[in-house]
């Protein structure tokens, strides 16, 4: 074989490739070093935990409805009822009676004419 | 975990998602600048500029869809060619280190002077074909992971490396003896 020195060479160049694959450059500590400082310096800061807003003690849904203005208007209106109804103010009664029974009460004569009937 | 998932992690904010990365990245770095610069200081500067870069796309990493290794890959090889273009290449300064694991002194001399002699015979090659050599047969990537990093399809990197092999193997013909092949 007349190339027999050429055949010998690319054997020779495969086992050169071969050892530099095995054997890679080993990077300087410091180099390592400096490449970590630079990943840390650059990395985003993980996001802070927000610290946790001072609980109120009115329900959900009444700091949903507006909060203290409303819990205040819904209390003022609830008084009122109760002293309302313990004492109520004569024009409100006699407003109240009309609206409620009308001007006078009906009263059904024919049923009770019926009920002395039966009772013999 | 993968690449990406640390790349996530680094983007949150964890401290040792950094450390990992650098780590595991780094050193694939150093050694692709350095075959393809053949000057220690050179690899160090483009390794430190190339990770920086990737510390900037962190956030906005799970946008790009790519590979971290074929975007590192490019990205040094990039830095290395704009150095390379700026400053015609010199003499080789630096050969790779070895690690310390070599069997005795006169084994060890004689992988060095090996060494040496591919890194030279490497910095003799056009950038490109240096390039597909390196990434093809001391990297041990694949042709079309190749072609993603140089952008070229899979026929053009096997021509490549090809002919970068053949270039290789002429420049280092008159070589046997002194590397020690003469009596394999």
């Amino acid at each position: 074989m007349t190339d027999q020195g050429k055949a010998l060479e690319t054997g020779d160049l495969d086992d050169l490739l071969a050892q530099a694959r095995a054997n890679p450059p080993v990077p300087n500590p410091d180099l390592l070093a400096r490449v970590q400082a630079d990943a840390l310096a650059q990395q985003p800061r993980a996001p802070a935990r927000a610290p946790a807003a001072p609980r109120s003690w009115l329900p959900e849904w009444l700091l949903a409805l507006g909060g203290w203005p409303t819990a205040a208007g819904l209390g003022a209106v609830a008084l009122t009822g109760v002293l309302i109804g313990f004492a109520p103010p004569d024009a409100l009664s006699e407003t109240l009676g009309i609206w409620l029974y009308g001007d006078s009460l009906w009263l059904d004569p024919l049923t009770a004419f019926d009920l002395t009937a039966l009772e013999g | 975990m993968t690449d990406a998932t640390l790349m996530a992690r680094y983007a949150t904010g964890e401290a040792d998602a950094a450390r990992q990365l650098t780590t595991r990245l780094t050193p694939r770095v150093y050694a692709h600048a350095l075959r393809l610069l053949g000057n220690r200081a050179e690899a160090e500067d483009v390794t430190q500029e190339a990770m920086l870069r990737l510390w900037q796309v962190a956030p906005d990493w799970q946008h790009t869809g790519a590979q971290v290794s074929t975007w590192l890959y490019r990205v040094t090889a990039n830095l290395c060619l704009d150095r390379l273009r700026r400053k015609p290449a010199t003499a080789l300064d630096d050969a790779p280190d070895l690690p310390d694991g070599a069997p005795g002194a006169e084994d060890r001399l004689q992988s060095r002077a090996r060494m040496d002699a591919l890194q030279a015979a490497l910095m003799q090659l056009p950038d490109r074909q240096r390039q597909a050599v390196v990434l093809r047969h001391i990297e041990g990537l694949g042709n079309p992971e190749i072609g993603a990093i140089m952008g070229l399809g899979t026929r053009a990197v096997e021509s490549l490396t090809a002919r970068g092999k053949r270039a290789l193997a002429d420049i280092l013909a008159g070589r046997k003896t002194e590397l020690g092949y003469e009596d394999d």
